[in-house]
Protein backbone atom coordinates (compact mmCIF):
# COMPACT_ATOMS: atom_id res chain seq x y z
CA UNK A 1 0.00 0.00 0.00
CA UNK A 2 0.99 3.50 -0.95
CA UNK A 3 1.75 5.99 1.77
CA UNK A 4 -1.19 8.27 0.63
CA UNK A 5 -3.04 11.17 2.93
CA UNK A 6 -5.97 8.58 2.63
CA UNK A 7 -4.08 5.77 4.14
CA UNK A 8 -2.64 8.03 6.89
CA UNK A 9 -6.11 8.50 8.03
CA UNK A 10 -7.19 5.25 7.75
CA UNK A 11 -8.48 4.08 11.30
CA UNK A 12 -5.66 1.92 13.57
CA UNK A 13 -8.51 -1.18 12.92
CA UNK A 14 -8.06 -0.95 9.39
CA UNK A 15 -4.41 -0.34 9.87
CA UNK A 16 -3.97 -3.73 12.41
CA UNK A 17 -5.32 -5.20 9.29
CA UNK A 18 -3.44 -4.35 6.76
CA UNK A 19 -0.47 -4.75 8.78
CA UNK A 20 -1.54 -8.88 9.42
CA UNK A 21 -1.56 -8.72 5.82
CA UNK A 22 2.17 -8.16 6.09
CA UNK A 23 1.67 -4.33 5.04
CA UNK A 24 4.98 -2.49 6.22
CA UNK A 25 3.69 0.59 5.35
CA UNK A 26 0.52 0.25 7.27
CA UNK A 27 2.28 -0.57 10.69
CA UNK A 28 4.38 2.77 9.52
CA UNK A 29 1.57 4.75 9.72
CA UNK A 30 0.49 3.65 13.29
CA UNK A 31 3.85 3.93 14.41
CA UNK A 32 4.11 7.58 13.30
CA UNK A 33 0.82 7.76 14.69
CA UNK A 34 1.97 6.85 18.47
CA UNK A 35 5.96 7.25 18.76
CA UNK A 36 5.76 10.89 20.10
CA UNK A 37 3.06 10.01 22.53
CA UNK A 38 4.83 6.46 23.46
CA UNK A 39 8.33 8.10 23.95
CA UNK A 40 6.38 10.93 26.04
CA UNK A 41 4.67 8.65 27.97
CA UNK A 42 7.94 5.85 28.53
CA UNK A 43 10.01 8.66 28.66
CA UNK A 44 7.92 10.31 32.08
CA UNK A 45 7.89 6.53 33.16
CA UNK A 46 11.66 5.87 33.12
CA UNK A 47 12.59 9.06 33.40
CA UNK A 48 15.05 8.90 30.53
CA UNK A 49 14.51 9.87 27.44
CA UNK A 50 17.06 8.41 25.35
CA UNK A 51 16.03 5.30 26.81
CA UNK A 52 12.26 6.13 26.14
CA UNK A 53 13.03 5.98 22.77
CA UNK A 54 14.77 2.60 22.60
CA UNK A 55 11.85 0.98 24.48
CA UNK A 56 9.47 2.87 22.14
CA UNK A 57 11.21 1.22 19.68
CA UNK A 58 10.81 -2.08 21.13
CA UNK A 59 7.67 -1.73 22.32
CA UNK A 60 6.64 -0.97 18.24
CA UNK A 61 8.66 -4.49 17.04
CA UNK A 62 6.99 -5.90 19.85
CA UNK A 63 3.60 -5.37 18.68
CA UNK A 64 4.68 -6.08 15.28
CA UNK A 65 5.88 -9.86 16.16
CA UNK A 66 2.67 -9.77 18.14
CA UNK A 67 0.66 -8.45 16.31
CA UNK A 68 -1.55 -11.85 14.95
CA UNK A 69 -1.94 -12.34 19.04
CA UNK A 70 -3.81 -8.71 19.27
CA UNK A 71 -7.41 -9.02 19.86
CA UNK A 72 -9.72 -6.73 17.62
CA UNK A 73 -12.36 -6.30 20.19
CA UNK A 74 -9.92 -4.21 22.33
CA UNK A 75 -8.40 -0.87 21.23
CA UNK A 76 -4.81 -1.24 18.96
CA UNK A 77 -3.83 2.01 21.43
CA UNK A 78 -4.70 0.71 24.91
CA UNK A 79 -2.74 -2.88 23.31
CA UNK A 80 0.33 -0.72 22.58
CA UNK A 81 0.56 1.01 25.41
CA UNK A 82 0.71 -2.10 27.57
CA UNK A 83 3.07 -3.52 25.79
CA UNK A 84 5.32 -0.12 26.25
CA UNK A 85 3.96 -0.06 30.03
CA UNK A 86 5.13 -3.65 30.84
CA UNK A 87 8.70 -2.83 29.19
CA UNK A 88 9.26 0.69 31.13
CA UNK A 89 8.40 -1.95 34.32
CA UNK A 90 10.77 -4.05 33.54
CA UNK A 91 13.34 -1.73 33.02
CA UNK A 92 12.74 0.22 36.29
CA UNK A 93 12.89 -2.92 38.12
CA UNK A 94 15.90 -3.55 35.95
CA UNK A 95 17.50 -0.62 37.24
CA UNK A 96 16.01 -0.21 40.71
CA UNK A 97 18.66 -2.58 40.96
CA UNK A 98 21.51 -0.63 39.47
CA UNK A 99 20.87 3.05 40.82
CA UNK A 100 20.36 5.02 44.24
CA UNK A 101 17.22 6.24 44.00
CA UNK A 102 15.70 9.00 46.46
CA UNK A 103 12.53 9.34 48.30
CA UNK A 104 10.50 12.63 48.69
CA UNK A 105 7.47 13.68 50.26
CA UNK A 106 4.40 13.88 47.89
CA UNK A 107 1.33 15.81 47.99
CA UNK A 108 -0.45 13.77 50.82
CA UNK A 109 2.32 13.64 53.06
CA UNK A 110 3.55 10.21 52.01
CA UNK A 111 6.98 9.37 50.74
CA UNK A 112 7.51 8.36 47.61
CA UNK A 113 10.72 7.12 45.14
CA UNK A 114 12.01 9.45 42.76
CA UNK A 115 14.73 8.35 40.42
CA UNK A 116 16.58 12.29 39.31
CA UNK A 117 17.22 12.09 35.82
CA UNK A 118 20.42 12.85 33.44
CA UNK A 119 20.27 16.71 32.34
CA UNK A 120 20.81 15.61 28.72
CA UNK A 121 17.91 12.94 29.24
CA UNK A 122 15.15 14.91 30.28
CA UNK A 123 12.05 13.77 29.30
CA UNK A 124 11.06 17.42 29.46
CA UNK A 125 13.98 18.86 28.44
CA UNK A 126 12.71 20.38 24.94
CA UNK A 127 10.59 22.62 27.44
CA UNK A 128 11.94 26.96 26.99
CA UNK A 129 10.48 27.62 30.40
CA UNK A 130 12.95 25.76 32.26
CA UNK A 131 11.31 27.04 35.48
CA UNK A 132 8.14 25.43 34.43
CA UNK A 133 9.73 22.09 33.45
CA UNK A 134 11.30 21.84 36.67
CA UNK A 135 8.25 22.64 38.72
CA UNK A 136 5.84 19.76 36.47
CA UNK A 137 8.32 17.57 37.03
CA UNK A 138 8.56 17.98 40.65
CA UNK A 139 4.33 17.97 40.86
CA UNK A 140 4.73 14.67 38.84
CA UNK A 141 6.68 13.06 40.70
CA UNK A 142 5.09 14.59 43.76
CA UNK A 143 1.80 12.72 43.05
CA UNK A 144 1.03 9.32 44.39
CA UNK A 145 1.63 6.68 42.29
CA UNK A 146 -2.14 6.15 41.36
CA UNK A 147 -2.54 9.65 40.23
CA UNK A 148 0.87 9.84 38.20
CA UNK A 149 -0.16 6.88 36.84
CA UNK A 150 -3.62 8.16 35.39
CA UNK A 151 -1.58 11.48 34.66
CA UNK A 152 0.57 10.01 32.28
CA UNK A 153 -1.53 8.02 30.40
CA UNK A 154 -3.77 10.79 29.94
CA UNK A 155 -1.38 14.15 28.98
CA UNK A 156 1.46 11.60 27.74
CA UNK A 157 0.34 8.81 26.59
CA UNK A 158 -2.82 10.76 25.23
CA UNK A 159 -5.42 8.44 26.22
CA UNK A 160 -9.09 8.89 26.35
CA UNK A 161 -10.97 8.56 29.58
CA UNK A 162 -12.49 5.60 28.42
CA UNK A 163 -9.12 4.05 26.80
CA UNK A 164 -7.49 4.41 30.40
CA UNK A 165 -10.26 2.96 31.60
CA UNK A 166 -9.85 -0.08 29.45
CA UNK A 167 -6.02 0.26 29.73
CA UNK A 168 -6.49 -0.06 33.81
CA UNK A 169 -9.73 -2.19 33.89
CA UNK A 170 -11.38 0.46 36.11
CA UNK A 171 -15.00 1.80 36.16
CA UNK A 172 -14.74 5.08 33.86
CA UNK A 173 -16.06 7.23 37.16
CA UNK A 174 -13.42 5.94 39.23
CA UNK A 175 -11.35 6.88 36.39
CA UNK A 176 -12.68 10.35 36.18
CA UNK A 177 -12.86 10.82 39.74
CA UNK A 178 -8.91 10.13 40.46
CA UNK A 179 -7.92 12.69 37.58
CA UNK A 180 -10.15 15.15 38.89
CA UNK A 181 -8.38 14.86 42.08
CA UNK A 182 -4.82 14.81 40.44
CA UNK A 183 -5.71 17.54 38.62
CA UNK A 184 -6.60 19.81 41.31
CA UNK A 185 -3.20 19.06 43.00
CA UNK A 186 -1.60 19.87 40.25
CA UNK A 187 -3.87 23.31 39.97
CA UNK A 188 -2.63 23.96 43.20
CA UNK A 189 0.84 23.08 42.75
CA UNK A 190 1.20 25.04 39.23
CA UNK A 191 -0.96 27.83 39.97
CA UNK A 192 2.21 30.47 39.55
CA UNK A 193 2.01 29.53 35.34
CA UNK A 194 -1.74 29.03 35.24
CA UNK B 1 -23.43 23.68 45.05
CA UNK B 2 -19.91 22.30 46.02
CA UNK B 3 -21.49 19.06 44.40
CA UNK B 4 -22.76 20.81 41.38
CA UNK B 5 -19.27 22.41 41.10
CA UNK B 6 -17.20 19.05 41.50
CA UNK B 7 -19.63 17.65 38.81
CA UNK B 8 -19.08 20.25 36.29
CA UNK B 9 -15.05 20.42 37.24
CA UNK B 10 -14.84 16.99 36.31
CA UNK B 11 -16.35 17.78 32.71
CA UNK B 12 -13.94 20.70 32.52
CA UNK B 13 -11.20 18.61 33.55
CA UNK B 14 -11.70 15.95 31.30
CA UNK B 15 -12.52 18.72 28.05
CA UNK B 16 -8.93 20.46 29.03
CA UNK B 17 -11.16 23.79 30.74
CA UNK B 18 -13.85 23.71 26.99
CA UNK B 19 -17.08 24.78 28.18
CA UNK B 20 -18.91 23.47 25.07
CA UNK B 21 -19.73 20.06 26.91
CA UNK B 22 -21.53 21.87 29.51
CA UNK B 23 -25.78 22.62 28.94
CA UNK B 24 -28.73 23.30 30.41
CA UNK B 25 -28.60 23.52 34.35
CA UNK B 26 -24.62 22.89 34.23
CA UNK B 27 -23.97 25.71 31.88
CA UNK B 28 -26.61 28.40 33.86
CA UNK B 29 -24.24 27.42 37.10
CA UNK B 30 -20.69 28.03 34.99
CA UNK B 31 -22.07 31.50 33.92
CA UNK B 32 -22.22 32.08 37.53
CA UNK B 33 -19.61 30.18 39.33
CA UNK B 34 -16.76 32.01 39.17
CA UNK B 35 -14.57 29.10 41.03
CA UNK B 36 -15.71 26.49 37.91
CA UNK B 37 -14.71 29.40 35.61
CA UNK B 38 -11.57 29.57 37.25
CA UNK B 39 -11.15 26.07 36.84
CA UNK B 40 -12.24 25.62 33.31
CA UNK B 41 -9.42 28.87 32.51
CA UNK B 42 -6.71 26.75 34.49
CA UNK B 43 -7.10 23.87 32.50
CA UNK B 44 -7.16 25.04 29.43
CA UNK B 45 -3.49 26.42 30.35
CA UNK B 46 -2.99 23.09 31.94
CA UNK B 47 -3.57 21.41 28.52
CA UNK B 48 -1.46 23.70 26.79
CA UNK B 49 1.46 23.33 29.20
CA UNK B 50 0.77 19.25 28.38
CA UNK B 51 0.54 19.69 24.75
CA UNK B 52 3.88 21.37 24.90
CA UNK B 53 5.55 19.33 27.18
CA UNK B 54 5.16 15.66 25.00
CA UNK B 55 9.06 15.62 23.34
CA UNK B 56 8.88 16.31 19.57
CA UNK B 57 9.01 12.82 17.42
CA UNK B 58 11.71 11.56 16.49
CA UNK B 59 12.72 9.94 12.95
CA UNK B 60 15.56 7.78 14.65
CA UNK B 61 12.48 6.17 16.12
CA UNK B 62 10.28 5.12 12.90
CA UNK B 63 14.06 4.46 11.01
CA UNK B 64 14.75 1.98 13.72
CA UNK B 65 11.61 0.39 14.14
CA UNK B 66 10.85 -0.02 10.13
CA UNK B 67 14.57 -1.42 9.65
CA UNK B 68 13.61 -3.90 12.50
CA UNK B 69 10.26 -5.04 10.54
CA UNK B 70 11.62 -7.10 7.74
CA UNK B 71 13.60 -9.99 9.47
CA UNK B 72 10.58 -10.33 12.17
CA UNK B 73 8.36 -10.60 8.99
CA UNK B 74 11.16 -13.52 7.70
CA UNK B 75 11.09 -15.20 10.95
CA UNK B 76 6.87 -14.96 10.86
CA UNK B 77 6.86 -16.77 7.68
CA UNK B 78 9.35 -19.26 8.85
CA UNK B 79 7.14 -20.09 11.78
CA UNK B 80 4.01 -19.86 9.99
CA UNK B 81 5.21 -22.65 6.88
CA UNK B 82 6.33 -24.90 9.42
CA UNK B 83 2.49 -26.03 10.30
CA UNK B 84 2.60 -26.66 6.18
CA UNK B 85 5.77 -28.60 6.09
CA UNK B 86 4.51 -30.95 8.95
CA UNK B 87 0.62 -31.30 7.68
CA UNK B 88 2.66 -31.96 3.88
CA UNK B 89 5.08 -34.46 5.43
CA UNK B 90 2.00 -36.18 6.82
CA UNK B 91 -0.03 -36.24 4.02
CA UNK B 92 2.69 -37.45 1.62
CA UNK B 93 3.89 -40.16 4.68
CA UNK B 94 -0.21 -41.46 4.41
CA UNK B 95 -0.29 -41.48 0.31
CA UNK B 96 2.54 -43.15 0.00
CA UNK B 97 1.58 -45.91 3.30
CA UNK B 98 -1.89 -46.07 1.13
CA UNK B 99 -0.01 -46.56 -2.03
CA UNK B 100 0.80 -50.22 -0.74
CA UNK B 101 -2.95 -51.08 -0.09
CA UNK B 102 -3.68 -52.57 -3.16
CA UNK B 103 -0.63 -55.30 -2.10
CA UNK B 104 -0.69 -57.91 -4.88
CA UNK B 105 0.06 -55.69 -7.80
CA UNK B 106 2.51 -53.53 -5.95
CA UNK B 107 3.96 -55.64 -3.58
CA UNK B 108 4.58 -57.92 -6.05
CA UNK B 109 7.75 -55.06 -7.34
CA UNK B 110 8.99 -55.00 -3.92
CA UNK B 111 11.98 -56.25 -2.45
CA UNK B 112 11.57 -59.93 -0.28
CA UNK B 113 12.73 -59.97 2.73
CA UNK B 114 15.74 -61.75 1.72
CA UNK B 115 19.58 -61.13 0.68
CA UNK B 116 18.55 -60.34 -3.05
CA UNK B 117 15.40 -58.18 -2.18
CA UNK B 118 17.58 -56.34 0.01
CA UNK B 119 20.48 -55.73 -2.58
CA UNK B 120 17.87 -54.95 -5.23
CA UNK B 121 16.96 -52.86 -2.32
CA UNK B 122 19.88 -51.24 -2.03
CA UNK B 123 20.70 -50.86 -5.58
CA UNK B 124 17.51 -49.18 -6.11
CA UNK B 125 18.84 -46.61 -3.18
CA UNK B 126 20.91 -44.40 -5.57
CA UNK B 127 17.49 -43.11 -6.64
CA UNK B 128 16.27 -41.21 -3.81
CA UNK B 129 12.72 -41.29 -4.87
CA UNK B 130 12.63 -44.85 -5.91
CA UNK B 131 14.13 -46.10 -2.46
CA UNK B 132 11.66 -43.41 -0.59
CA UNK B 133 8.99 -45.28 -2.75
CA UNK B 134 10.13 -48.44 -2.67
CA UNK B 135 10.07 -48.30 1.18
CA UNK B 136 6.97 -47.16 1.91
CA UNK B 137 5.04 -50.20 0.09
CA UNK B 138 7.31 -52.26 1.59
CA UNK B 139 6.46 -50.95 5.01
CA UNK B 140 2.43 -50.67 3.91
CA UNK B 141 2.80 -54.14 2.48
CA UNK B 142 3.42 -55.49 5.77
CA UNK B 143 1.16 -53.34 7.56
CA UNK B 144 -2.49 -54.85 8.35
CA UNK B 145 -5.05 -53.63 6.62
CA UNK B 146 -6.86 -51.59 9.57
CA UNK B 147 -3.11 -49.83 9.81
CA UNK B 148 -3.40 -48.65 6.04
CA UNK B 149 -7.13 -47.26 6.66
CA UNK B 150 -5.63 -45.73 9.63
CA UNK B 151 -2.68 -44.31 7.15
CA UNK B 152 -5.24 -43.15 4.81
CA UNK B 153 -7.12 -40.89 7.54
CA UNK B 154 -3.59 -39.70 8.51
CA UNK B 155 -2.76 -38.83 4.89
CA UNK B 156 -6.29 -37.25 4.42
CA UNK B 157 -5.86 -35.23 7.83
CA UNK B 158 -2.69 -34.47 6.10
CA UNK B 159 -4.36 -32.94 3.69
CA UNK B 160 -6.89 -30.63 5.35
CA UNK B 161 -4.03 -29.65 7.54
CA UNK B 162 -1.91 -28.25 4.46
CA UNK B 163 -5.55 -26.93 3.33
CA UNK B 164 -5.98 -25.13 7.09
CA UNK B 165 -2.02 -23.65 7.34
CA UNK B 166 -2.39 -22.67 4.15
CA UNK B 167 -4.45 -20.05 4.75
CA UNK B 168 -2.90 -18.81 7.85
CA UNK B 169 0.76 -18.89 5.93
CA UNK B 170 -0.98 -17.33 2.80
CA UNK B 171 -1.52 -14.02 4.82
CA UNK B 172 2.59 -13.66 5.23
CA UNK B 173 3.56 -15.51 2.18
CA UNK B 174 5.79 -13.46 0.17
CA UNK B 175 3.59 -13.39 -2.71
CA UNK B 176 1.51 -11.87 -0.79
CA UNK B 177 2.87 -8.54 -0.61
CA UNK B 178 3.10 -8.64 -4.63
CA UNK B 179 -0.86 -8.37 -5.04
Amino acid sequence: MAVTDQATSLPDERLVELSLDGDEDAFGILVRRYQRRLTAFLGQLVGDLELARELSQEAFVRAWSALERFDPRYRFSTWLFRIAHNLGIDQLRRRRLQTVSLYRTDSEGDEVEVVVPDADKDPLGHLENHALASELRQVIDGLRPEYRELILLRHFAGLSYQEIAEFKGMPLGTVKNKLFRAHSVLRKALAVFL
Amino acid sequence: MATDCQAIQEILTEYRGETDRLEGTARHHFEVCPACREVAAAERTLGLIFADAVPPANAGVERGVMASLRPVRTRRRIVAFLPVAASLLVALLGATLVGGVPGGGIVRFLPGWSAQGWMAFVSSASDWGTAVATGARAVAATLDPAILAAAGLVGFLGLVGVAVTALRWRRVSPWRNED
